[in-house]
């Protein structure tokens, strides 16, 4: 996306003060935002992997989307307007008036003084834009390409849908309060689900991949994965399932992780961290939880968050212990605790929320190789399954149910493998992993070195890790 | 009289002259394989949050454009955010793939006015609510955040131009120490609010109860249950795209899916009469379409592309979330044609079973057929029909088991399980009419 496309900050100036002359409002602040997509679908048609690539049908779309949100008012009236297209010039705010204030309060943040948001875009937008037809020329070689490679390995394998999203926004925001920020993003994004008859079994898998740009997706990779997955999920039951050791790939990693999310964000889900370690350190020494909203090189990475407060890493959990609690500038000072910018809009039409950029269990030392092969006997589990269960409760059911002392438990349905002295000596087609949340922080024994992020709202990732004291069952 | 009709058929017009853009579609058909379709949306939603919550009065409004191509079953759409001639010209170029390609001056294209602001009947929506509960002689803490949809579109396919279409709804969350409850209602006036209030009295003498658990046994579902059930298992399983997963499409015609009692009606011009439509989003006019007839399945859901692709369907139920999306097959307004039982009788014969008012959610996977339905809680059924509470239910079944376990159905349909469909992460809203009916020998899970 062309900065050129959004206004510059003395339009947004100007219009800010017409807002305020209308409405009598004693804030305001301007959200601005653009961004184009070039999206293309395959319609389900169980296309095979080996059909002719010409023949898929592909439908493309190519969308121009921009939009602006206003929040305005004071202590006691406030009014928040979003709308389509481009910003009203000076004279078109007339429809702002007193009015449109209601009872309500609006508060907004002030310029940061101890560090200067920077407006340089992150690398990846900084690339620049590429032509929608170069877009959909790549995005429609990357998915042949994938198919082609899936072919190669499984040529039953059949496409169910597919959609790969490949874009660009930009945005620009300035308020009342004198804080500014501006923030460019490229992304590309790729849902897929594929299905596979085997041996009388009957089975589908689906994979959500991200990156800054379409042609670090990886078509050869993917396939490779799906290929995997396929295979797993059509695999007989095991006649036995180990339950000592369980190694966990960074994809499932990453959706454990995920479930934790609410306990990493927030005033909140500080105390709720702190209850689950109960004076105890949360993990081994090893272990860091990181959120980092101006990561090098991440999709969501941005020198400031969608209120222009300046983003920086927060290490949440440090060295096995509570480190800092994720917080945004209205409760900046809490406890002593500095705030983050962290506050993100889901796009120009919604306010902006508390949520993780880039959320992640940072790598150590140990090959992540080394862990697989090192276990004795156990699991290795390699990703969710496709129709299983993935879920946390984090309090005691206030509708029934059982108490547990522990606060919260998991469970998730994977797809692995059973490995023996490092071989592997099974598949798992389907079993159910589950736990308590503080065992499953507190139960990990190794962490590996492959650090990587999958999407989720946000970026989410994590390495190969090693984890015990948690309950597998084999499930169907 | 006429003259007030006819201002306020001018109000809700999107676009004040169709003549000019259909025109240049026209001219971009270069032969005859292809198809081109203009579509103009605006939506207007008005949020009104809780007292004491920040930015309490939330407006959103949009409005936007898309064209599309359609050549040999594939489709090329460009949309953009704003309606207006050069918006519309370079989204023509995008699909026809050439610069100027509807000739060098884009067509005048006028937007009508937007609808007054009629925040009042939102603001009074809690105070009636709560009235509505406290005529139960019941009274508790409520956060309750309503919300007014409006949308109105224009579809042109080249050369003719659909009636425009507008629709107005309300949604409503209330927010109990004891959980949430959400959905779709034509109006806030107390005949809609009622049953929400009997919904959210029934989950206050639920609390607390543990999970039912029981085996198989005779399940009484009241028409706000019955519409979700049947949502999922024959309007969702009836879409020409879900249909497609498992093979082709017109060959689910004739299959058998449920006993003779079942007959299933998919009428978008019979949904509430803010809702209701007379033309699709393609611009096809919609049709009264038996899904199931005597319990055979009669007409898929399709769209002009599965219409294409498979002779045998009609089009006229293609929905789109909003311009950026291409339409697909899907329900709008389901109704389940009543039976001959009296509604007493359905409890008089299922005294031991349960009576489930009302599913929060419900999913079915394409792909194995399997389907979930939670319900939040339920009642027992006495000699004298439903009696005392239980805690949440959740039944997981085929869906081929769960409409041939439906023996009966009862004689009193009502406009009932209105709410968010999330198909493929495209937030619609539908609309239902049904019955109570009865089902036996299903097992439900915990």
């Amino acid at each position: 996306m062309k900065s050129a496309r959004l206004p510059g900050l003395r339009s947004i100036r100007l219009a800010l003060g017409a807002v305020r002359e209308h409405s009598g409002a004693p804030g305001a602040e301007l959200y601005v935002k653009a961004g184009n997509t070039c999206r293309i679908e395959i319609d389900p048609w169980m296309t095979p992997v080996t059909t002719d690539p010409d023949d898929l049908q592909a439908q493309v779309s190519v969308l121009d989307e921009r939009g602006w949100a206003l929040r305005a008012g004071g202590a006691r009236r406030a009014l928040f307007l979003a709308d389509s297209g481009p910003l009203p010039g000076p004279s078109g705010w007339r429809r702002v008036n007193r009015h449109s204030l209601r009872p309500g309060a609006l508060r907004l943040p002030s310029p940061s003084s101890d560090t200067t948001p920077r407006t340089t875009p992150s690398p990846a937008a900084d690339a620049g834009e590429p032509p929608p037809d170069d877009e959909e020329t790549a995005g429609l070689a990357f998915l042949r390409d994938l198919l082609r490679c899936l072919g190669e390995r499984m040529p039953e394998a059949r496409l169910v849908r597919g959609r790969l999203d490949s874009g660009a926004s930009a945005a620009v925001l300035a308020s009342t309060t004198g804080v500014t920020g501006r923030s460019a993003r490229r992304l590309a994004t790729v849902e897929l689900d594929f299905a596979i008859s085997r041996d009388g079994r009957q089975t589908h898998c689906s994979l959500y991949r991200a990156a800054s740009n379409l042609h670090l997706l990886g078509a050869d990779s993917i396939a490779g994965e799906i290929a995997e997955r396929l295979t797993l999920a059509t695999a007989p039951p095991p006649p036995f399932l180990p339950t000592g050791e369980v190694a966990v790939s960074p994809a499932l990693a990453c959706n454990l992780l995920a479930l934790l999310a609410p306990l990493l964000r927030g005033r909140d889900g500080w105390r709720r961290l702190r209850k689950l370690g109960a004076g105890q350190p949360l993990g081994p020494p090893q272990l860091q939880i990181v959120d980092d909203g101006a990561l090098d090189a991440g999709w969501m990475s941005a020198a400031s968050d969608d209120e222009g407060v300046p983003t920086r890493a927060v290490a949440l959990v440090r060295d096995g212990e509570p480190g800092e609690p994720l917080l945004s500038w209205e409760d900046d000072g809490w406890s002593g605790y500095a705030a983050a910018g962290c506050r993100r809009r889901s796009g120009w039409r919604a306010l902006p929320e508390l949520c993780h950029s880039h959320l992640y269990i940072a790598g150590a030392s140990e090959p992540a190789e080394s862990i697989r092969s090192g276990i004795v006997h156990g699991c290795y589990l390699l990703d969710r399954a496709h129709d299983g269960r993935c879920q946390a409760t984090f309090e005691p059911s206030t509708n029934g149910g059982e108490r547990r002392p522990e606060e919260g438990r998991f469970e998730v349905d994977a797809i692995g493998l059973v490995i023996r002295r490092g071989a592997i000596v099974g598949e798992a087609p389907k079993v159910r992993l589950t736990g308590s949340l503080r065992q499953l922080l507190r139960g990990i024994r190794a962490i590996g070195d492959d650090l990587r992020f999958l999407p989720a709202p946000g970026a989410v990732g994590a390495p190969t890790l090693l984890l015990t004291g948690l309950q597998v069952e084999a499930v169907g | 009289m006429r003259s007030n009709a006819n201002g306020a058929e001018q109000r809700r017009r999107l676009i004040s002259d169709v003549a000019a853009p259909a025109d240049a579609l026209t001219r971009l058909v270069a032969h005859g394989d292809q198809q081109f379709e203009a579509f103009f949306e605006r939506v207007e939603s008005v949020e009104l949050l809780p007292k004491g919550a920040p930015n309490r009065v939330r407006l959103r409004k949009e409005q936007g454009l898309a064209i599309r191509k359609i050549e040999n079953g594939r489709s090329r759409l460009a949309a953009a955010d704003t309606i207006s001639g050069p918006a519309f010209a370079a989204c023509c170029d995008r699909v026809a793939g050439t610069a100027r390609s509807i000739g060098t001056a884009p067509p005048r294209i006028r937007t009508g006015r937007w609808p007054a602001l009629r925040l009042a009947e939102i603001e009074q929506a809690e105070s009636r609510l709560t009235r509505a509960v406290n005529r139960r002689r019941v009274g508790f803490p409520m956060e309750i955040t309503a919300r007014r949809h409006r949308r109105q579109i224009q579809v042109i396919r080249s050369p003719i131009a659909a009636p425009p279409q507008f629709e107005e709804y309300f949604s409503l969350q209330a927010k109990t120490p004891w959980g949430v409850w959400g959905g779709l209602l034509p109006s806030l006036a107390d005949e809609d609010l009622d049953p929400i209030a009997l919904c959210l009295v029934d989950r206050l003498r639920s609390r607390g109860l543990p999970p039912h658990r029981g085996g198989a046994g005779v399940i009484v579902l009241g028409p706000n249950a019955a519409a979700v059930l049947l949502h999922e298992v024959v309007a969702h399983a009836l879409e020409a795209d879900t249909l497609a997963l498992s093979g082709a499409p017109d060959q689910a015609v004739g299959l058998k899916l449920g006993g003779p009692e079942l007959d299933v009606v998919d009428d978008p011009s019979s949904a509430p009469r803010v809702c209701k439509r007379s033309s699709d989003d393609e611009g096809t006019a919609v049709i009264s379409r038996w899904l199931l007839r005597r319990g055979r399945v009669r007409q898929p859901l399709a769209d002009l592309a599965w219409a294409e692709r498979c002779p045998g369907m009609i089009p006229g139920a293609a929905r789109r979330a909003s311009r950026h999306r291409l339409p697909g097959p899907r329900t709008s307004h389901l109704e389940l044609l009543p039976g001959a039982i009296p509604e007493g009788d359905l409890f008089a014969e299922a005294a031991g079973g349960i009576y489930i008012g009302e599913f929060d959610s419900g999913s079915l996977d394409p792909l194995n057929g399997r389907c979930v339905l939670r319900a939040p809680c339920g009642r027992r059924i006495g000699a004298s029909g439903p009696v005392d509470h239980t805690g949440p239910i959740e039944i997981r079944s085929r869906a081929a088991d769960l409409l041939a376990a439906v023996t009966a159905v009862a004689d009193r349909p009502l406009a009932a399980g209105a709410g968010w469909c999330a198909k493929d992460g495209a937030l619609m809203p539908v609309w239902a009419r049904c019955p109570s009916i009865r089902l036996e020998g299903l097992q439900v899970a915990d």
